[in-house]
């Protein structure tokens, strides 16, 4: 007579199906914006990548608009390259249906309201927005996926971010400290701790790397740097 | 007279697997575990064999070492890297270096490296994967060089070069394409370092330097550092604080001593 | 011109030999014979008044809505079809919510303008396919005054869906003479004060009834308060300086 055990009765053990589509995925990557007293300092990290691979060491995720204004990105690559497509036609219909280059306020405004609009099948992006406002100063926002923003004067994201934004909340901040002087950076002062921060951060995101690219934003025009980053 | 007797049931109890099922099932979750993401090799050569490996440790997406060990000692003829479960391939390693101390020392002989293959496989297979370690065994002993990997299961390859860890492929990759059959030394230590170089720069698990460890009949010869392709630059700036950066709270100075004049020293 | 009536003055859609829509036209006709409204453009804001025709003693003359607001710093009189203008003023009050809604800014004058043209121009049958929203075209014309980025505007919209800006226009049955009466009063340096008077003095002149402060309208765009209607002692105040 064959031995039967109390736990053969039980159901057999399950292999993991999976039934759901999985629309998203993440790239990886690192995005910071910094706002001066009349520029805007907005840079990302080069590197694309999807699980422990590298898909490029050069596939930039910072967008310069037309506009004259920055858009850092992070998160999932194609739906970034999808909403850059549709803002940059929107720059276009608003130029021509009321002649005039659409302000980085009224841009700040649009993109939450397209981010809403697919309120429940999310562009998987985190947006940081960097450029000057109608007053002449320098001005960054931030969004999560689904619209909601915010006006900073600086700010990080990506794989990276909760590594670098406490390092800018007390060296572009002056967050933490004692008798310290507040004051408003320079350009140069914001490169320098900009290209600090993903040197830093390479050291210890492993998405990070490759290079970084800084877009300096000022009433003359956009300048951009791109400084090489370790690759491993 | 009949006797009911309950005799213990013939080979493995799995009671715990289903009492682990029900447990899952309830939402109590295993604990989580460090895993890194690694790159390890190991290649053949003329007189021996060469053993590399990546010194990145990573928890999820943060290098947690820049500079770790992943190239273990087991005995004075055979070293074994390790990918997987940083606990694991620490521990299993070491409790394995200690039992072939023993094993030397019930014997008086070197240690062979089937015999340290046959230890670690069996400690593996009986813990069924939930130990995990894949490794890369290599050694010298009475029957020439001899190169191993084992896999958390307890599986094992007996080949000329080997890759382990999530930088395997690409380092598989330079082995394929440039491994020849009795090389150089230096030419090996060189081809493991390239090999190495592929998972550190094409893996995102892997990163930092190069270790690469030379075993011959002579002995042994750990490189720790051999290449070092990734020293990090100068920063643009120092980040040091002025004095008094800091906020003080409160200061409150104790007195422990009562310290009284005039009460000369004893010294008698 | 209207005494040749042909087959070409029916349909919205088709041009006559000689290149014209009648209806169009027709159209235009149809604010000549609605009650005077005047605007002004000064560096200080704009002016809009517009005649009540107070018909009977029994209407109350407070009933009578000629000068609408779109948003807080654009306004709109009207003379025509009143009626026809509830579809425009609507439209571009939605415009205006909308570009506001989605650029956190105020739409200018122009473009709240030419949305309502937009608008204006869609009396067609409608694309294949599609369904005509309107069987004619719409009987006002409008007067939209507003203070934006580029300072204060008067815009005038009529029936064919064009716009054109104005220092000062007048629309309905007393435009002629209205307008001439600008053309001649008109200057750069007006200022709002002064262009508040010159409205009611150029409706004064081409109104049948005595002007009152109840059988007038007048409403004012600066950017500092916006759109505002004048009340009746307002309104009165003004009237004194006609002398």
């Amino acid at each position: 007579m064959p031995i039967t055990h109390e736990y053969q009765s039980a159901s057999p053990v399950k292999a993991p199906v999976e039934h759901r589509f999985s629309p998203y995925t993440d790239n990886g990557g690192t995005a910071l914006a910094v706002a001066g007293e009349d520029f805007c300092v907005v840079a990302g990290d080069t590197r694309q990548s999807e699980g422990y691979h590298i898909n490029s060491r050069y596939q930039p995720k910072v967008f310069q608009l037309s506009n004259g204004s920055v858009l850092a990105t992070g998160g999932m690559y194609a739906d970034a390259v999808t909403l850059v497509k549709r803002l940059e036609q929107r720059l276009e219909w608003y130029y021509h249906q009321h002649e005039k280059k659409m302000s980085v306020d009224a841009l700040a405004q649009m993109l939450s309201v397209i981010l809403y609009h697919k309120r429940f099948f999310p562009y998987y992006v985190w947006n940081t927005l960097g450029g000057i406002d109608g007053n002449g100063k320098g001005c960054v926002f931030s969004y999560d996926p689904v619209g909601n923003y915010e006006k900073h004067h600086w700010n990080c994201t990506g794989s990276a971010g909760h590594l670098i934004q406490p390092f800018l909340d007390n060296q572009i901040g002056f967050k933490h400290m004692q008798g310290i002087q507040r004051r408003f950076l320079t350009p140069e002062e914001v490169v320098r701790i900009v290209k600090d921060s993903f040197t830093s951060a390479t050291e210890r995101d492993i998405y990070t790397g490759d290079y970084v690219e800084i877009f300096i934003v000022t009433a003359g025009g956009i300048d951009v740097q791109r400084v090489p980053l370790k690759r491993d | 007279m009949a006797m009911k007797v309950e005799l213990p049931q013939k080979g493995f109890n799995f009671e715990n697997f289903q009492r682990n099922a029900v447990l899952a099932d309830k939402g109590y979750k295993a604990p989580k575990v460090t895993k890194t993401g690694t790159t390890i090799c190991g290649c053949l050569y003329k007189d021996g064999l060469v053993l590399g490996a990546d010194t990145r440790a990573t928890e999820g997406p943060i290098v947690a070492d820049k500079n770790c060990e992943k190239i273990h000692y087991l005995a004075p003829n055979m070293y074994c890297c390790g990918a997987g479960t940083a606990a694991d391939c620490d521990h299993t390693t070491h409790l394995i270096e200690s039992k072939l101390e023993l094993h030397r020392l019930q014997t008086g002989r070197p240690s062979r490296v089937s015999t340290a293959l046959t230890m670690l496989k069996q400690m593996l297979f009986r813990y069924q994967g939930q130990i995990g370690c894949a490794l890369v065994l290599g050694g010298f002993d009475v029957n020439g060089p001899h190169l191993y990997t084992i896999y958390p299961h307890g599986s094992t390859d007996k080949l000329p070069y080997v890759t382990m860890g999530s930088g395997s492929l690409a380092a598989m990759a330079v082995f394929e394409s440039r491994w020849r059959k009795d090389m150089e030394r230096e030419e090996a230590a060189e081809l493991v370092k390239d090999a190495i170089s592929a998972g550190i720069f094409n893996d995102l698990g892997s990163g930092s330097n190069v270790d690469v460890c030379i075993i011959t009949a002579d002995g042994v010869d750990y490189r720790r550092g051999y290449d070092k392709p990734n020293q990090r630059g100068v920063k643009e700036q120092s980040y040091k604080f002025a004095k008094g950066t800091t906020a003080i709270l409160t200061e409150d100075i104790r007195q422990f001593v009562d310290v009284v004049e005039g009460d000369a020293m004893d010294i008698s | 011109m209207f005494l040749t009536r042909s087959e070409y003055d029916r349909g919205v859609n088709t041009f006559s030999p000689e290149g014209r829509l009648f209806q169009v036209e027709y159209a235009i006709e149809a604010i000549k014979l609605g009650s005077t409204a005047v605007g002004i453009q000064t560096s200080e804001g704009v002016v809009l008044a517009v005649e009540k025709r107070v018909t009977s003693s029994l209407l109350e003359p407070s009933s009578i809505e000629k000068i609408l607001e779109i948003d807080a710093h654009l306004g709109c009189a009207m003379s025509g079809l009143t009626a026809d203008s509830r579809t425009m003023i609507d439209h571009a009050r939605v415009e205006a919510q909308n570009h506001w809604f989605t650029y956190n800014e105020k739409i200018k004058v122009e473009s709240v303008t030419q949305a309502v043209c937009d608008l204006a121009l869609r009396f067609g049958e409608g694309a294949e396919g599609e369904e005509s929203i309107m069987s004619r075209p719409f009987g006002v014309a409008l007067l939209i005054a507003g203070v934006d980025e580029k300072g204060p505007q008067l815009f005038h919209a009529d029936p064919s869906g064009t716009f054109m800006r104005y220092d000062a226009k007048a629309i309905g049955s007393g435009s002629e003479g209205a307008q001439g009466e600008l053309q001649e009063h008109y200057n750069k340096s007006l200022t709002l004060k002064e262009a508040e008077v010159l409205a009611l003095r150029v409706l004064k002149q081409v109104m049948e009834e005595k002007l009152n402060a109840t059988n007038v309208q007048l409403a004012t765009v600066t950017a500092e308060k916006g759109f505002r209607i004048h009340n009746e002692e307002e309104t009165a105040a003004v009237i004194t300086q006609l002398a």
